[in-house]
């Protein structure tokens, strides 16, 4: 064992010595001091969640049919919410730490560095990590209360599972973010993976969401792939899976990259940063990974609003964030990282361009920010990335709890072609409103929404960087299109002539009773019970739409004040972007190194990022007014139809996805389906015709004989005869000299 | 050594015979069975006749000739007659032209213990089977024959490999007799001499003992000393003057002599064997064909009241019949 | 009757017996113990059957007393003593086997038990 590990060593870092000389050098300079007691209460984060977990899986052992699982999850995770802000308070104050829970993972075989893995189950506490766990927990807290309005419908079985899941997706979360290591992270990057196909898969029933399930699963599998590679290359390289010991090693070679000397750097050493940002693009959807995001809407609304808008797809920006060291010491690894972003933004918003399902153009939108997000982090603008992270949080899942209370209210109906006017039909108010501030948010509304400031940090770091000028030029035209998609849902849906089809799914829940449908709706309605009816044509003629309940309601409300709330933090502390900057200048997130700003047509870019960026956001929310508010009488069309010829196949192209689901499936799902059946085919009759041949032999003999054996004397005595006949025939023939 | 009979010639003659019995096997409805048995016999015929043609001078008697016939005839007769009682008749009927060809081989102890056993004890126990193992017909009704007594089952598969089975035997044994070494001269009546008693009482009968005198006889063995050579004895008198006495012409050791010397003196363990042999049989036909008889309650109980004396009253027997 | 007898004890080969002889009976033997086997293997009938294997017995001991005179040596005729009681004891035997399965299928036939049957 030890000296493979050692052969492994010396051929991958060129020598031993040279290896663990460089992390000892370097664990001297560590920038940031990291104290070795952090406070014991962070462990309680994940314990809360954990237990929430374990309270809702027995409810559903007792069969529990009430509400009691959500108010479990709510309490908990609100709980662990508190200790978060504890957390940072203590952090805030003391600087980073690291929280000792137990020796997990101890293997030792040799004293020196690399022969021996260690992770324990530690927290390792920085601003980072508490920006991260705060909105986790807090927007989970708030969804959590929303879906237990919107999961009403269920409870019984399907709730105790969902918030079963739920907490446990929040345990996970908080073991990723929280990880002191790359073992703990990979725990919790499996677990949220795991707690993302239950979710999406809730309606395991619909054979549509079992195929989201799985390709959730399988894309995602194809990403960790990679982390785990990283992981281990990490390993071998740095002879730690510690966060502590790794960037301490990281220090070594900082120095090279602000010198500007890649070819001092092992080359090992830069792969590690190809290897996590693989793992990375799976998991916040980005280019060649995405695929499986738009299809996890699929799973109940708060499912989608939680972990694949706001905190679990965004586990791959805190990913690159936490190792932000490590992709910096990649020559190329940002480089990389910026244009799969960027180009991952601008494709998802061509193609939530041309949606009609409001859930699936969020998901695109979701997609296309999490590119920002990419994009900001490799132009070395960290902290807009961050910024973006944090803001996107709420506005996203603002707007994705608006649709979920319109798919939830219009039975299923996401269709933007059979929706009009919501916004102001009566009890939709607030909804209304949730869904302005949230596509304000989104669309980058000048000065008074936080979109607008964490998405022209991204911007204006991405001018600022002199090799990302065309990286720019891309994320601006995608901020029109965002602006112009988002206020299309806007405009078609909330705003105009009231109209409404209701969905053909009602709820989409067949396999959960609909006698207790209603029975936890603490709103009244008329009428209602009518719309639960399996005869579509009466559920469509007698259909009235709930609004939402107060849980809802609440929930929205809080969103939306809570999302111009962040501005404060943001602008009202000094500092580029505030709080939010201050937070990731303190941690492992730094960007490091003096790069000279590029100017955009000589103004500071910072500087001229907001104007340009504020005109042509408020350009393509012009457009989406022109084109659909603006003398709109129906809710099926709108004078965008008529432009559609113009672009000719392009739109249709947008519309199908650019077929890119299709040309995945030809490219890959097509070859393996063929592999897969030559070797079924090889296994049937190859294989399995080797083993049915073993047994199929001793039967066909056993035939063959089986009538010799009849169970009659004279069958017998008639063998014994002839054998002797023949016996003497032999000895005969043998004896004769002929 | 030569062959004793045309190989060829045996062989066309297992065929035919073959075909003979074949023939001669009882089937369903018309069959060819008078041809067949009449084939069957000529072949064996014609194959004993075959075995003469080369040394004529070895022909054996006619007497070879008439029971071999009858042994083979009857033995056919056996396999092929449908009634098991006439089968068993027929057998009697080998069993006595075997005791013929016994006493061609000078066997007449054995001939004679064949006839009595096998005709007389074993056949007459196998007669009185057939009679219990078959049900009886009704009075009225003409006796019918068993299915399967009618129809040989795969009369050409068991013939083929029946005379597959002789055409090897006969020709290995033909071959093999050819070399067999030639028999050892022995003095039949050599044995004699282990009988001094016999000897003296035979001398004495017929007057040629010496009055008052004795057989002499070997101290160690007590064999009486014997000159065969010229067929004389050595008596003592009183006095133990020896005198030598030549035996009489008729003094000849029997054939149940010579067995009984066989079987005790050179075989006594095996004969031991043979009697467990048989008290094993006789035990296990007795367990075996034993008919368990159900005995209802009430005869059981007036067995035991029967068994037990007067002393129980019939009411009492129930009650106290656990206290026997 | 016994003059006869002895004309036929006579008549053999006293002292010596030619191979070619030998033969004759060996021939007489081989085709009586084929047709007990014919019959062994064609009846049904279990009596018939056993009386085969009677008349196999009997040919085997018209070899055995044919090379026990060949070879003047009494211990063939010895055996056929020894065949003789082993055929009894078997008689005995079997014929009670047939009484016993006769009174459980009211049948000779010996087809009707297959309980071997593979």
């Amino acid at each position: 064992m030890t000296t493979l590990t050692n052969i492994l060593h010396a051929a991958l870092t060129g020598s031993i010595g040279q290896h663990g000389e460089v992390a000892h050098a370097a664990a001297g300079a560590a920038p940031v001091q990291i104290a070795a007691n952090g406070p014991w209460y962070a462990v309680l984060i994940p314990v809360f969640a954990i237990a929430a977990f374990l309270l809702c899986a027995l409810c559903a052992a007792f069969k529990v049919k009430s509400k009691l699982p959500a108010w479990i999850t709510v309490a908990c995770l609100a709980a662990s919410c508190g200790v978060s802000a504890s957390v940072y308070a203590w952090v805030s104050s003391h600087g980073p730490a690291i929280t000792y829970v137990f020796d997990w993972i101890h293997v030792v075989w040799g004293k020196d560095k690399g022969q021996s893995f260690v992770a324990n189950f530690a927290f390792y506490l920085d601003t980072l990590t508490c920006l991260w766990m705060l909105f986790v927990t807090g927007l989970a807290t708030l969804i959590a209360l929303y879906a237990s309005e919107y999961m009403s419908h269920d409870v019984g079985q399907g709730y105790n599972r969902f918030f079963a899941a739920f907490s446990l997706f929040v345990f996970s979360m908080a073991c990723l973010v929280m990880a002191d290591n790359f073992i703990l992270l990979y725990l919790g990057w499996e677990g949220v993976g795991l707690c993302s196909y239950l979710l999406i898969g809730y309606f395991y029933k619909k054979p549509s969401a079992v195929a989201a399930a799985k390709k959730a699963f399988i894309v995602n599998r194809i990403g960790d792939l990679f982390l785990a590679l990283g992981i281990m290359l990490c390993f071998v390289h740095f002879g730690t899976v510690e966060y502590k010991a790794v960037f301490a090693g990281v220090e070594e070679y900082i120095k090279h990259f602000e010198a500007g000397e890649f070819n001092k750097i092992p080359p090992v050493a830069q792969w590690i940063a190809y290897l996590l940002m693989g793992g990375a693009f799976g998991k916040s959807a980005q280019l060649p990974l995405y695929v499986w995001l738009p299809d996890a809407m699929e799973g109940p609304t708060p499912v989608s609003a939680l972990i694949h808008a706001a905190t679990m797809v965004t586990a791959g920006v805190f990913l690159i964030a936490r190792t932000y060291p490590i992709f910096m010491i990649s020559q190329y690894a940002l480089h990389s990282v910026a244009w799969v972003g960027a180009l991952t933004a601008l494709l998802a918003a061509t193609i939530g361009m041309a949606q009609f399902d409001i859930k699936r153009i969020m998901a695109y939108s979701t997609v296309s920010q999490l590119g920002y997000m990419f994009a900001g982090l490799g132009v070395m603008t960290s902290v807009g990335a961050a910024a973006h992270v944090f803001t996107h949080a709420f506005f996203k899942a603002m707007l994705f709890l608006s649709c979920g209370a319109v798919m939830h209210g219009f039975a299923g109906q996401l269709d933007l072609r059979k929706l009009s006017g919501v916004g102001s039909m009566p009890g939709w108010r607030i909804v209304g409103i949730a869904m302005l501030v949230g596509c304000l948010n989104l669309a980058g509304f000048p000065i008074i929404t936080a979109g607008f400031w964490s998405k022209d940090a991204i911007l204006g770091g991405a001018f600022a960087n002199p090799h990302a000028q065309s990286i720019g030029w891309i994320l601006l035209l995608t901020a029109g299109l965002t602006a112009y998609y988002t206020f299309r849902v806007y405009f078609r849906v909330f705003v105009g002539p009231q109209h409404f089809e209701p969905g053909d799914e009602l709820h989409a829940h067949d396999d959960h009773g609909h006698d207790h449908a209603h029975a936890g709706h603490d709103h009244g309605h008329d009428g209602g019970h009518q719309s639960h009816s399996h005869d579509k044509a009466a559920a469509s003629h007698d259909f009235h739409p709930h609004a939402p309940g107060w849980a809802i309601n609440t929930v929205l409300a809080i969103l939306a004040i809570s999302a111009f709330v962040v501005i404060l933090p943001l602008k009202l502390i000094p500092g580029e972007l505030g709080w939010v900057g201050q937070m990731v200048e303190g941690s492992t997130a730094r960007a490091v190194g003096h790069m000279e700003h590029a100017k955009f047509f000589g103004f500071d870019a910072h500087q001229a990022m907001m104007v340009v960026s504020s005109v042509v956001g408020l350009a393509g929310i012009a457009v989406a007014f022109v084109l659909h508010y603006a003398g709109r009488t129906s809710a099926a069309t709108s004078r965008a139809d008529a432009l559609l010829p113009a672009f000719g196949p392009l739109a249709n192209w947008a519309q199908h996805k650019w077929y890119v689901d299709e040309f995945y499936d030809f490219l890959i799902r097509k070859p393996l389906l063929v592999l897969a059946h030559l070797f079924h085919i090889i296994d049937q009759y190859l294989v399995d015709g080797l083993v049915d041949a073993a047994g199929y032999l001793p039967r066909a003999i056993g035939r063959l004989l089986r009538p010799s054996q009849s169970g009659e004397l004279h069958g017998y005595a008639l063998g014994m005869a002839g054998g002797v006949a023949a016996l003497l025939l032999i000895v005969f023939l043998a004896t004769t000299s002929w | 050594m030569e062959q004793i009979i045309n190989p060829y010639i045996l062989y066309g003659l297992c065929v035919l015979g073959a075909a003979g019995v074949c023939l001669a096997l009882p089937r369903k409805g018309l069959s060819p069975q008078l041809f067949g048995g009449l084939l069957a016999g000529a072949v064996g015929g014609l194959a004993i006749l075959f075995l003469g043609l080369k040394n004529p001078e070895h022909l054996p008697n006619i007497y070879f000739y008439i029971f071999s016939v009858v042994a083979l005839g009857g033995a056919l007769r056996v396999i092929t007659h449908p009634r098991p009682v006439y089968a068993a008749l027929y057998f009697v009927l080998t069993v006595i032209a075997s005791a013929g060809l016994f006493l061609i081989l000078s066997a007449e102890f054995m001939a004679f213990a064949l006839v009595i056993v096998y005709a007389g004890a074993i056949l007459i126990t196998y007669l009185f089977v057939i009679m219990l193992a078959t049900q009886s017909p009704q009075e009225d009704e003409v006796e019918v024959l068993m299915e399967y007594d009618i129809a040989a089952r795969e009369p050409f598969a068991s013939t083929v490999v029946g005379f597959l089975l002789l055409a090897v035997l006969t020709t290995m044994m033909f071959k093999g007799v050819g070399e067999l070494p030639a028999p050892q001269v022995k003095d039949p009546d050599a044995i004699l001499a282990a009988m001094p008693r016999r000897i003296e009482s035979t001398l004495r009968e017929e007057g040629l003992m010496p009055k008052g005198s004795t057989l002499k006889v070997d101290a160690q063995t007590g064999d009486a000393v014997v000159d065969w050579k010229h067929r004389t004895v050595t008596t003592i008198d009183g006095g133990g003057a020896p005198t030598v006495v030549s035996l009489p012409d008729d003094l000849k050791a029997t054939n149940a002599d010579h067995l009984g010397f066989n079987l005790l003196r050179d075989h006594p363990g095996t004969i031991e064997i043979a009697g467990v042999i048989l008290l094993m049989a006789m035990l296990g036909a007795v367990v075996l064909s034993r008919k368990q008889v159900q005995i209802d309650e009430e005869a059981k109980m007036r067995q035991a009241h029967t068994l037990s004396g007067a002393s129980f009253g019939p009411d009492s027997g129930t009650s106290k019949g656990g206290s026997l | 009757m016994i003059q006869v007898l002895q004309t036929l004890a006579q008549s053999g080969f006293p002292d010596r017996m030619h191979a070619a002889t030998l033969s004759h009976f060996l021939l007489v033997s081989a085709l009586m113990f084929v047709i007990g086997l014919i019959g062994f293997l064609t009846r049904r009938n279990l009596i018939i059957m056993f009386l085969c294997t009677e008349l196999m017995f009997q040919a085997a001991g018209i070899a055995l007393v044919a090379f026990g005179r060949y070879h003047l040596d009494f211990s063939g005729q010895t055996f056929v003593i020894f065949v003789l009681t082993v055929a009894a004891a078997e008689a005995a035997m079997a014929l009670a086997l047939v009484v016993l399965l006769f009174r459980r299928r009211e049948s000779l036939n010996a087809e009707e038990w297959k309980e071997l049957r593979g």
